[in-house]
């Protein structure tokens, strides 16, 4: 068991260390850039923040940025965090099926003796070698920042936010495997997801208030909440428990659907 | 019990119907090449055989296993290798850790054996392999779990002629060791040189499945024959003479600017008309050997006739 996944995890060890530097490095500018940020503008920021446009405010989770939580919240976490990183594992995600059928190698794979379930499933595992190391880096890197500029962070809050965030990202990466599993083209499968990831994204705060808002109901940022975990301390285990749901279902419609495929 | 057994297989597609109504049994021990041009419907089987797609009419079984039952071809996969038409394996990696993906499912007992005879270059990554070398490390994972079966689609496609004799060397070896195979190719040349049967596919269909011996008698020996004179075609009608083209050359032509014009050949190559004639012969070769010495042969040549001219009459006839 697990040869497939091994295999795949192996090989996203290199590309795992440049993004675990990277957001580890910007995460470290964030928080070492906060205490001059607050000093320098004091508390009128947020009566600046207040003329913006609410849906714009949201769309970019901004609830306050005169605090070390909130900032992280909404600079850090909101968009680097929630988005571009949730559309990552979308984008690794889609190829995992997609790309093996376009370049002709999924015949190998198939012709060894193990399910069609089993395949989709360990490589789908294998995504589990960024998304472990990105939620063990990233919360060391801001809290021993934070410690570092004399800003520091709630650790419990910032691992609990970061727990909640692991269903969060599954549920990006199983939308980019059922989007490999239905195209035979790796870019075209990483085009859809990611515009429909994108589109939930945003839909989710800019539809607020609208007659479209029902619409967000099925967007992943609404089950996540950086500001509620981090600076009022609200935990929403049920939200991660729907994302949890959704992500496991996704996987398995990816699974049925891949069962039912005719490769060619 | 048959290694494969094709029943009423179809693939329809839709625009295209890849494979129609198609029976056949590849018997165990056996060396069955599956035969046709490009775009016949081969790799269609080959794929429905390995599990990879599903047929829309009938069925097929591997080892005695149900190629539509997941379970079951799995445990028949264990017993089978495959190489496909086109190996493919992931760029980043090296040939060694390819290998090592693929003994860690289903085993590799066979490995280094199969290292000495066909040699990619393990420690270099796939990017920097040619398609001869894809070509041998596909060959190598084919075989290295000692499998019963092994299907291989257009095998020899991408070695260059040492490695393909070696490849045919590697086969008949393997059928001595009661290896089943299936292979399919367009080249017929390989063909004959390994399998004991062939199946013909043509558009979907299956022309013919006959043992090559059969096949190579039927169509009996290519002959090409140099005469002295001017003969015509009609020289060498007798049974079994198909497709006669006789063409007569002036010779001594040369000779005649020395002004001899001597009419009687004292060297045969040289002097007077020469009648070469082409035909393929199926009768008795008494008769031809009979006929033959009536004549004053310059050049003869006798070859077994070409597999191309044998499909042209299962591809040729009924084309429009």
């Amino acid at each position: 068991m697990f040869e497939i996944a091994r295999f795949e995890g192996r090989h996203r060890v290199r590309g795992t260390a440049l993004v675990t530097v990277a957001l580890g490095g910007f995460s470290l500018l964030y928080v070492v850039l906060f205490p001059t940020f607050a000093e320098s503008l004091g508390t009128d920021i947020d009566e600046l923040l207040a003329a913006y446009p609410a849906a714009l405010q949201k769309a970019f989770g901004i609830q306050t940025l005169t605090s070390m939580e909130g900032f992280l919240a909404s600079e850090l976490y909101t968009f680097f965090w929630m988005l571009i990183i949730g559309l990552y594992f979308a984008y690794s995600a889609a190829a995992l099926v997609a790309a093996e059928v376009e370049r002709e190698r999924m015949d190998m794979l198939l012709s060894l003796p193990v399910s069609r379930a089993r395949i989709v499933l360990e490589k789908f595992a294998s995504l589990f070698v960024p998304l472990l190391a990105l939620t063990v880096v990233v919360p060391t890197v801001v809290y021993a920042g934070s410690v570092a500029v004399d800003y520091p962070v709630d650790p419990v809050a910032l691992v609990v936010f970061h727990a909640l965030s692991v269903p969060y990202l599954l549920v990006f990466a199983s939308v980019g495997l059922v989007a490999s599993v239905v195209f035979d083209r790796a870019s075209l499968a990483q085009r859809a997801s990611l515009g429909l990831l994108t589109g939930l994204f945003f839909a989710e705060s800019l539809l607020t208030d609208t007659d479209y808002e029902v619409v967000g109901v099925v967007s992943p940022s609404r089950y996540l909440d950086p500001n509620a975990v981090l600076i009022d301390g609200e935990y929403a285990v049920v939200d991660a428990v729907v994302l949890t749901v959704a992500a496991v279902a996704l996987v398995a419609l990816a699974v049925v659907l891949f069962r039912r495929k005719d490769i060619e | 019990m048959a290694a494969i057994e094709v029943t009423g297989l179809t693939k329809d597609y839709g625009t295209v119907l890849a494979n129609d109504d198609l029976t056949f049994e590849v018997a165990e021990g056996e060396v069955f090449g599956y035969l046709g041009p490009n775009g016949a419907g081969k790799t269609t089987t080959i794929r429905t055989l390995m599990g990879f797609q599903s047929p829309t009419g009938g069925s097929a079984t591997v080892l005695g296993n149900d190629v539509t039952d997941e379970s079951a071809l799995i445990a028949a996969k264990r017993r089978v290798g495959f190489l496909p038409s086109n190996p493919a394996f992931d760029e980043q990696v090296t040939g060694r850790e390819i290998l090592d993906l693929h003994a860690s499912i289903k085993g590799d007992e066979r490995r280094e054996e199969l290292l000495s005879v066909f040699d990619p270059p393990l420690d270099r990554k796939i990017r920097a392999y040619s398609t001869g070398n894809v070509q041998k490390l596909g060959l190598v994972q084919a075989f290295m779990h000692d499998p019963d079966l092994v299907v291989m689609d257009e095998p020899t496609s991408g070695l260059d002629p040492l490695m393909q004799r070696k490849f045919n060397e590697f086969v008949d070896a393997e059928k001595a060791d009661g290896l089943t195979v299936f292979l399919s190719s367009h080249v017929l040349s390989e063909v004959r040189r390994v399998c004991d049967r062939v199946g013909v596919l043509r558009q979907g269909r299956l022309v013919t499945t006959e043992r090559i011996e059969d096949l190579l008698d039927r169509t009996g020996k290519f002959i090409r024959v140099r005469v002295a004179g001017d003969v015509g075609s009609d020289a060498f009608a007798l049974d079994g003479v198909h497709d006669v083209v006789c063409s007569t050359t002036e010779g001594g032509e040369a000779d005649d600017s020395d002004g001899t014009g001597d009419e009687a050949p004292d060297d045969a190559t040289t002097d007077g008309p020469v009648t070469e004639c082409t035909f393929t012969f199926t009768g008795d070769v008494n008769d031809l050997v009979t006929r033959l010495g009536e004549h004053r042969l310059v050049d003869l040549d006798v070859e077994e006739a070409p597999l191309e001219e044998v499909f042209m009459r299962f591809y040729g006839e009924t084309d429009v």
